[in-house]
């Protein structure tokens, strides 16, 4: 999936000098962002590929991801 | 051939319950018990002495503590009697009602959502259980599906014939200031969120092909809108679609038309003295309400009893209704009953009590019981047909 940021989120955030995680961050500034929850005040965090792990509300580093809605079926026994 | 009269036949019908044992539990009417008697299975003896008989029943105020999608005058918990059967087909019936009367239930949950706090294979199984609705006739004429296996070839397509699809959507929310009342102090669910709980009646059928034309006033639902399906917290939310399917009680719980389905027989109670003055009251306090009925001693009874010369007038005990009794058999623990009463059971009369879960009518149950062992019995002749071919 190509929204899909993958190990090298963290890398291009604390390092964004290097050319090629710069030109990462250029194409997926036009994708969407991702949803998280925020470990502190449970509020919504949209983030793009390259962006600081950073709640916008309260500035905590631990954020959480959300289930997808991504179908799993179950037998009703 | 020698008749047997007819107290013998009354002896021989009844189980005796002792103090300690209950013994002659066992049918004798069987071709080479009882010498020289002709006891083999004749279909018109047996349509001569088959009675039913049905009794007040409970569904009344079953309909009135508990909340239903249902129409009240629905009989879904009857009692009922079958007189001269023998207990072989009596449990037939009781366990085709069981395990073998077909039912639509949910069976394929599809989860596209779920943030509550009950996994998604217990909420499943929860969604499983619940009893569900519709019109009868329309429920009826379903036809089966069979999943596919690897391997075998049985497997049917799903259509509008064998699938029902229902679909649950619910989010939880604070309420409009609920954020601030939290503050407060305030913890009512009630008060501070919307849908923070999932019930069963948030179900919703989808129509689709031939089922458009179901009637409109009896859609698919379950039989109790209150059954609590999941809690939830603002943010939380379950999104999923499911598919019912006909299946029997066999397979799985779920799919069993009965909260239960049981008889017991009819207990006797045979007061072989007379049982007087305060020992009739205590005789009395020794069944459940109802059973034992205080008459006064009449004339007749003194010259019948020459002990009851001096008591006319003091209360005696009598049997009003054996069929209230639990048979505690408590009477039998006092010395001052000893000798004065026996009791027993009727050997083929069997009290039904059919609990519906709300799908189908308890006599409905009964008579599809009845439809389903006559197409076994059936099944076996033609096997047995083929085999003498």
């Amino acid at each position: 999936m190509s929204s899909y940021a993958g190990a090298d989120t963290t890398a291009g955030a604390s390092n964004p000098s290097g050319a090629n995680n710069l030109s990462a961050t250029e194409i997926d500034a036009h994708q969407r962002a991702v949803s998280y929850t925020c470990g502190d005040c449970d509020q919504d965090v949209q983030l793009r590929r390259g962006e600081p792990i950073r709640c916008r509300n309260c500035g905590h580093r631990v954020l959480y991801k959300k289930r997808t809605n991504r179908m799993v079926q179950f037998e009703a026994r | 051939m020698p008749e047997p009269t007819a107290e013998e036949l009354e002896r021989r019908n009844r189980l005796q319950i002792l103090p300690e044992i209950v013994s002659d539990q066992t049918s004798t009417d069987f071709p080479g018990h009882w010498p020289g008697e002709n006891h083999a299975y004749d279909l018109e003896k047996f349509k001569k002495n088959f009675k039913v008989q049905f009794h007040t029943d409970d569904t009344a105020s079953l309909m009135k503590a508990q909340k239903h999608a249902i129409p009240s005058s629905r009989r879904i918990d009857q009692v009922f009697s079958l007189i001269g059967i023998d207990a072989s087909l009596a449990n037939a019936f009781r366990r085709i009602m069981i395990s073998e009367v077909p039912t639509l239930a949910i069976e394929d949950v599809f989860i596209y959502q779920n943030t509550s706090v009950i996994q998604d294979e217990v909420f499943a199984h929860r969604l499983g259980l619940i009893p569900l609705t519709a019109d009868r006739l329309s429920l009826h004429n379903m036809a089966w599906y069979t999943k596919p296996v690897e391997g075998e070839p049985t497997a049917t397509e799903l259509t509008d014939q064998n699938c029902v699809i229902l679909h649950l959507q619910v989010k939880c929310e604070w309420k409009e200031g609920g954020l601030e009342k939290a503050a407060k102090g305030v913890s009512d669910p009630n008060e501070l969120y919307v849908n923070h709980s999932v019930y069963a009646r948030d179900l919703v059928w989808q129509k689709h092909g031939k089922q458009t034309e179901w009637p409109e006033d009896d859609p698919v639902r379950s039989v109790y809108p209150d059954i609590l399906i999941a809690k939830m917290r603002p943010g939380q939310e379950v999104i999923m679609k499911m598919h019912a399917h006909k299946g029997i009680g066999q397979d799985h719980a779920k799919f069993s038309p009965v909260a239960t389905a049981s008889y017991r027989l009819l207990p006797t109670i045979d007061i072989l003295k007379p049982i007087v003055g305060a020992d009739a009251k205590k005789f009395q306090g020794c069944f459940p309400p109802g059973v034992i009925r205080l008459d006064s001693v009449t004339s007749e009874d003194a010259k019948k009893y020459g002990e009851l010369s001096e008591k006319e007038g003091e209360p005696k005990a009598v049997v009003a209704n054996p069929m209230g009794d639990t048979v505690s058999r408590e009477a039998l623990r006092h010395p001052e009953f000893k000798d004065k009463v026996r009791l027993g059971r009727v050997r083929d009369h069997f009290i039904f009590k059919v609990e519906s879960t709300g799908q189908w009518d308890s006599d409905e149950l009964f008579l599809h019981s009845v439809q389903l062992l006559k197409t076994k019995a059936q099944r076996i002749k033609r096997g047995l047909d083929l085999m003498m071919k």
